[in-house]
């Protein structure tokens, strides 16, 4: 499949491994990925200001993506693929406002056709590439391992706009995990939220809904926590030490996106699946899995 | 001030009220029935004390300016749990959304963080900057170094065409 791919803001400012790994593992699952000519935001952050102009930026992307030719447009953030989504579900269902965003498109030389499907990490993986070519591909599958997913909110809420898995019991990415040898866990904050999206007004809030998260994650003792959203990313990730500090607990929990443990079920050099750029401590975990 | 103070001292204004409604487009917030189920799953809740179903009963009651300028409608963590589970389809992250596009409206007061999104987007059309990252051990590295492509910038018509739908006001 050659799929459009739209990276959105958080992903090519600062959660370089996704993209990284991203890059590396879908040629081997022959997915080429064709970049949009511009690099701009969905509009995420806008929907809090100006709805509008929320879904005029979203638009805008499908307009971007329309211009090279394919029909699947590949999102692998949870936050643009929702923006993206409702600015396509605003169009179908409010003329007045598909008309005016139509209008300030065409001021760009642009042209809106919805006829694309978007793609995020889960369900290109999980329903297009599907288990069984995943579990032929890998090269070292990852057994003995105990794993925990995030799926992350706005990839899988709410059901009306159309998304990637069940709102309440999400299972494809534990599937995914399962397909490289690994086990997962359920625990009962599976669909807890990371917080991400408080950093714009309560910073400290934020940290410590990622924290209280991790601290439960760190009493069902697993190996690794896999994500597949730049935010849950970030907070979980990046900033593992910040919301260990807000929180008051000693964290140490190795965070991986889906992508990059894929990479290594494939084999893939370490660097090239930019794992050096984990902030959590992920060196047991790998040592573990090439012993 | 909680909510129900904001209640007991002001008087309602239907005006306002009809500007929500008429930013939700066809969600029938009238059909909430205080049941619950919103806040009981709220992620903000546990932290910030927003409880989902009060915003519902405030607009419905044309508590609306209140709202608008109260910091409570900045604490919703979008994590869409009230869509997905409200059984009247009424959707209060929806009416949340609506407010917070009238409190920018009324120029109220807007965490900071959304107008450093704004400014950022219309100087290089991403809601953040290019920054150099670090690796685990410290080592400071950027997309070029790690031989990721050159990150594209919009054309030169999108600032100007963004500043006009900034000024819509559905």
């Amino acid at each position: 499949m050659k799929t459009a791919v739209f990276w959105g803001c958080c992903i090519l400012t600062n959660q370089l491994g996704y993209e990284m790994s991203v890059r590396e593992v879908f040629p081997k699952l022959d997915i080429e990925l064709v970049d949009l000519h511009e690099s701009v935001c969905c509009g995420d952050p806008i929907k809090s200001m100006n709805d509008f102009a929320a879904n005029y930026l979203g638009a805008r992307v499908i307009a971007l993506a329309n211009q090279t030719g394919l029909h699947d447009l590949f999102v692998p953030c949870n936050r643009c693929h929702f923006t993206i989504s409702e600015a396509k579900n605003t169009i179908r269902q409010n003329q007045k406002a598909a008309r005016r965003i139509k209008e300030l498109l065409k001021e760009e030389g642009l042209e809106y056709n919805p006829d694309i499907k978007m793609w995020h990490t889960i369900d290109l993986l999980h329903d297009h590439v599907g288990l069984e070519k995943i579990r032929k591909t890998i090269k070292k599958p990852l057994e003995g391992l105990r794993m925990a997913s995030h799926v992350g909110c706005q990839i899988i809420r709410y059901s009306d706009l159309g998304r990637v898995d069940d709102a309440e019991n999400p299972h494809k990415l534990d599937e995914l995990i399962r397909a490289l040898g690994a086990e997962t866990v359920d625990y009962a904050e599976k669909l807890d939220c990371c917080g991400s999206a408080l950093t714009y007004s309560h910073p400290d809030s934020a940290l410590s809904l990622a924290g209280s998260k991790l601290k439960a994650l760190q009493t069902i003792k697993i190996d690794s926590l896999i994500v597949s959203c730049p935010n849950c990313g970030l907070m979980f990730d990046a900033r593992q030490k910040d919301t260990a500090t807000i929180i008051g607990v000693k964290l140490n929990i190795p965070v991986l996106y889906y992508t990059q443990l894929l990479g290594v079920a494939l084999d893939i050099d370490e660097k090239r699946l930019g794992l050096h750029l984990n902030q959590s401590p992920i060196e047991n975990l790998l040592a573990k899995i090439s012993a | 001030m909680s909510l129900v103070d904001l209640m007991s001292m002001a008087t309602p204004n239907f005006g306002s009220r009809e500007k929500i409604l008429a930013k939700l487009c066809g969600r029938e917030i009238v059909n909430c029935f205080q049941c619950i189920k919103c806040t009981s799953g709220c992620t903000a809740l546990k932290l910030l004390e927003l409880k989902p179903h009060e915003i519902m009963k405030l607009v419905n009651l044309g508590f609306v300016d209140e709202l608008a300028s109260s910091e409570i409608i900045w604490t919703c963590a979008t994590c869409l749990k009230c869509v997905q589970r409200c059984p009247q389809k009424a959707s209060p992250y929806h009416v949340i959304v609506a407010l917070r596009n009238l409190a920018v409206e009324r120029e109220a007061k807007v965490p900071e963080g959304y107008l450093k999104a704004v400014s950022q987007i219309l100087e290089t059309g991403l809601a953040e900057a290019c920054r150099k990252i670090v690796t685990r051990k410290m080592e400071a590295v950027d997309r070029e170094y790690l031989r990721l492509p050159e990150v594209s910038k919009p054309k030169e018509s999108f600032q100007a065409v963004f500043m006009k739908a900034m000024e819509e006001k559905p």
